[in-house]
């Protein structure tokens, strides 16, 4: 890890700690163990006769398990070491940490083994934010386990730690007399177990196989995970190696939150994104459709459960609209902080209509599609009663929580993100241009899923008029003439914010481009001002808030690059897509198949390796799948009826590319391409395919 | 009238619920005020709502103070924020919970 920090996580539980095993936190060092948004160890310290530890190496087993190798010793030198440690950790609802000592000397020993253990009990956003606690703290030795607590009037959460070996508990830890003879070792399992307080009792989670201890609740799966997953062929061993890098990383992704049954949709990012976003996990599902779709369709049920149903300023919600993010730490609870959940974007709604349509062409399980038809009303309808803020038929956000809404509820969420060419910022609200796209392709899917599963002809032709109507307004609206490219937004004035931008390429995804524009706007994609060689910057090179390393103001996003490939297949530049293609994977390299959130805007000739921008989160859920998107789009994956469409167009780069068992509502099919052909070969294997 | 009395009576009086249209499930909330407790058990079928007291097995069971569930029934708190806090304890599927509480009234606007 580059941060020297090891993370083991399942689910929304992870353990951040040094590269010793051991946990020093204080208020604003986001080290320690943590669930459901709160933290429930900050410090977690082993010592050996008093003194600390050394590493020799960490073995990151699974995401979800590691082991650390230790010497005692002190400073660098390691001294001539009689004894080595192992400490292999594996997190469930709270961990399992099994403690060995092996004794390499001719004569036994007599250690003194400590762990010092406590909690500060802090939420995830006052680790973020170093805020101040306003409850009660208490330590309670009792049975021979260690109990950490916290309250705040009703609010409670507890973290009990207990061992297997004979030890002595005070309230700053275990201790243990451990002797060990020689060539023997010494051995102790310690479990960290968390409870949550409710309705005046404190429940401790339950383990999904009825086991005592913390254990992974979905690690076990992660082989039938790899092996659900179609098989990638290829003559590039980095893609490879990308392609399996995603897969293992957006199993640890996989998030099942409480109203799920069970089953896990993309949280955002590891580890403090472990919760559901609207945003993220579209986009995620939307990247992973073709190789995992039953994130999508947890992803559409637990938004559809969590739908807004009511005004409600605090959270920014709206009837009809899909949620910005859930969070379940103190704060939230106490309503310091809006995320019970937080609605506040203008984009998650409509996509969550187009990941609904695009779920269904490729599984073909209208059943969902018939199952969440109020929901997906209810999202249309968001569209134009309650996001049309101006009155003039675009969608439009502004926030109605000041305090700790979210200003820009866009995924260029930082506040400088939307400027005009001569770096001003506008006022609220703001219409940005890829929100209209998305509107547009949230009708026209729409009216797809009236006609051909709601049975509602009306609804259908009336989305579809009034996604032609917004398409001729659109183009007519937010294209800079002189410029000849979609403005990144219109102000309240109606007026361009006039700033070239990558959003441009999301437009061509959504398809509201009209056929007449799409060139101009590929070859601004594609030119120098906003291609780094790497990928498409955020914000072009010469707009006035240009800065190759600005969070949203021209670093290069994978995911975002993604989408933009997706789009330019959309209108028919093969080519350009797998350049864009090629230049993300090859900066996927210099991340051994991780790619980050972000990495730097700088021309790929000047740096010859990509920047990374430094970021909280790695991996991050939309980076993850975007290496799944680019197989699609480099193979030209489309399902057509009940046939998936094989339509080829490769990087230099890639000389074979062969993915295996896609899984669809064709059952499961084969896709090969070779060179810069558009098509070698198309095996079918278990059904007949149509292609191109 | 309490809130939670004119909540359920509301209810029961639309009959029907198009926001729980979707949802076939029984609820019951046990609302305690010092030693008394208040059931209140609501059956829902495809969105057709029935309310009555009866001490019956439910899909979900919600318990909390009274004057908890007024807060709630009136809009001025927020049914998972309250969870979350541990002023209610939920039992059964949360699921229920989750759709069920659709139909709690807004909280008076321009709070944040």
């Amino acid at each position: 890890m580059n941060d020297g920090l090891v993370k083991i996580l399942d689910g929304n539980t992870f353990v951040v700690s040094d590269s010793r095993g051991d946990i020093e936190a204080s208020l604003t060092d986001p080290t320690g163990l943590f669930s459901y948004d709160s933290r429930f160890l900050s410090t977690w310290i082993l010592t050996v006769d008093g003194e600390r530890l050394n590493p020799l190496s960490v073995d990151d087993l699974q995401y979800f398990e590691t082991r650390f190798f230790l010497v005692p010793g002190t400073g660098t030198v390691y001294v001539d070491a009689k004894l080595s440690v192992i400490r292999q950790r594996a997190v469930g609802d709270g961990f399992h940490e099994e403690l060995t000592i092996l004794n390499h000397d001719a004569n036994p020993v007599n250690l003194t083994v400590r762990i010092e253990a406590g909690s500060d009990f802090a939420d995830l956003f006052e680790v973020k934010d170093a805020l101040e606690k306003k409850g009660r703290y208490f330590t309670k030795v009792e049975n021979g386990r260690l109990l950490l607590g916290y309250e705040r009037e009703s609010f409670g959460r507890q973290t009990a730690i207990s061992a297997s070996a004979p030890h002595k508990v005070d309230k700053q830890g275990l201790t243990f007399s451990a002797r060990v003879e020689p060539q023997g070792e010494w051995t102790t399992d310690l479990d960290v177990a968390v409870a949550t307080r409710a309705g005046g009792t404190y429940v401790r989670p339950k383990y999904v196989r009825g086991e005592r201890r913390a254990q992974p609740n979905m690690g076990r799966s992660l082989e039938r995970w790899l092996a659900d997953a179609p098989r990638l062929e290829s003559d590039s061993d980095s893609l490879k190696v990308t392609y399996r890098r995603s897969l293992v990383d957006l199993a640890a992704l996989r998030f099942a939150p409480p109203v799920s049954g069970g089953r896990s949709l993309p949280a955002a990012g590891l580890p403090w994104f472990m919760t559901m976003f609207g945003r993220d996990s579209i986009f995620t599902s939307l990247q992973a459709l073709p190789f995992q779709p039953e994130l999508a369709a947890t992803t559409l049920r637990a938004l559809g459960s969590w739908q807004g149903s009511r005004v409600d300023d605090f959270r920014d919600e709206d009837p009809g609209r899909i949620l910005h993010e859930m969070r379940y730490g103190e704060m939230t609870a106490f309503e310091e902080r809006p995320h019970s959940p937080y609605y506040g974007n203008a984009d998650a709604t409509a996509l969550y209509v187009v990941l609904l349509d695009e779920y269904e062409r490729w599984t073909g399980d209208r059943k969902l599609v018939r199952d969440l038809e109020s929901e997906a009303r209810a999202a249309l309808r968001w569209i134009d009663e309650y996001a049309d803020l101006m009155g003039t038929g675009y969608v439009w956000y502004q926030r109605r929580n000041e305090e700790t809404g979210l200003e820009n509820q866009c995924w260029k969420d930082s506040w400088d993100s939307i400027s005009y060419h001569d770096g001003r910022l506008p006022g609220f609200p703001r219409a940005t241009c890829e929100l209209q796209g998305y509107a547009y392709d949230a009708k026209m899917r729409g009216a797809r899923l009236a006609r051909l599963v709601w049975k509602d002809p009306a609804l259908a032709e009336a989305l579809e008029q009034q996604a032609a109507d917004l398409k001729r307004r659109f183009n007519r609206d937010f294209w800079v003439k002189d410029g000849e490219f979609f403005a990144l937004a219109l102000d309240t004035e109606g007026n361009h914010v006039d700033s070239l931008s990558s959003n441009n390429g999301h437009l061509l995804w959504s398809g509201i481009v009209d056929k007449s524009k799409a060139k101009a706007v590929v070859g601004h994609l594609m030119g120098p001002r906003l291609f780094s060689g790497w990928g498409v910057r955020t914000l072009a090179e010469g707009e006035g808030r240009y800065n190759p390393i600005g969070y949203h103001v021209g670093t290069v996003w994978p995911f975002d690059c993604s989408f933009i490939a997706w789009g330019l297949r959309n209108y028919g530049f093969k080519e350009e897509a797998a350049q864009l293609a090629a230049g993300i994977l090859d900066a996927a390299e210099f991340f051994d198949g991780r790619l980050p959130e972000a990495f730097g805007g700088y021309e790929r000739g000047v740096t010859k390796y990509p920047v990374q921008y430094p970021t909280a989160c790695s991996p991050q859920a939309w980076s993850t799948g975007t290496p799944l998107l680019l197989l699609r789009t480099m193979l030209g994956l489309e399902p057509v009826g009940e046939n998936l469409i094989v339509d080829p167009a490769l990087p230099s780069s890639i000389g074979l590319l062969a993915l295996l068992d896609i899984p669809g509502r064709w059952g499961r099919v084969d896709a090969f391409a070779r060179g810069r052909d558009l098509l070698e070969a198309l095996q079918p294997r278990r059904r007949t395919l149509a292609r191109t | 009238m309490d809130a939670t009395t004119k909540f359920f009576e509301g209810l029961e009086a639309r009959g029907h619920d198009p926001r729980l249209a979707k949802m076939s499930a029984t609820l019951r909330f046990d609302l305690t005020n010092g030693k008394r407790t208040a059931r209140w058990l609501v059956s829902i079928d495809k969105g057709d709502v029935s309310v009555s007291h009866k001490n019956a097995k439910a899909d979900c069971v919600v318990r909390s103070d009274s004057a908890v569930f007024d807060g709630i029934a009136s809009g001025e708190l927020n049914a998972f924020a309250a969870a979350l806090r541990g002023k209610v304890g939920i039992e059964g599927n949360p699921e229920v919970l989750v759709i069920f509480q659709r139909v709690f009234p807004e909280p008076p606007r321009g709070r944040s």
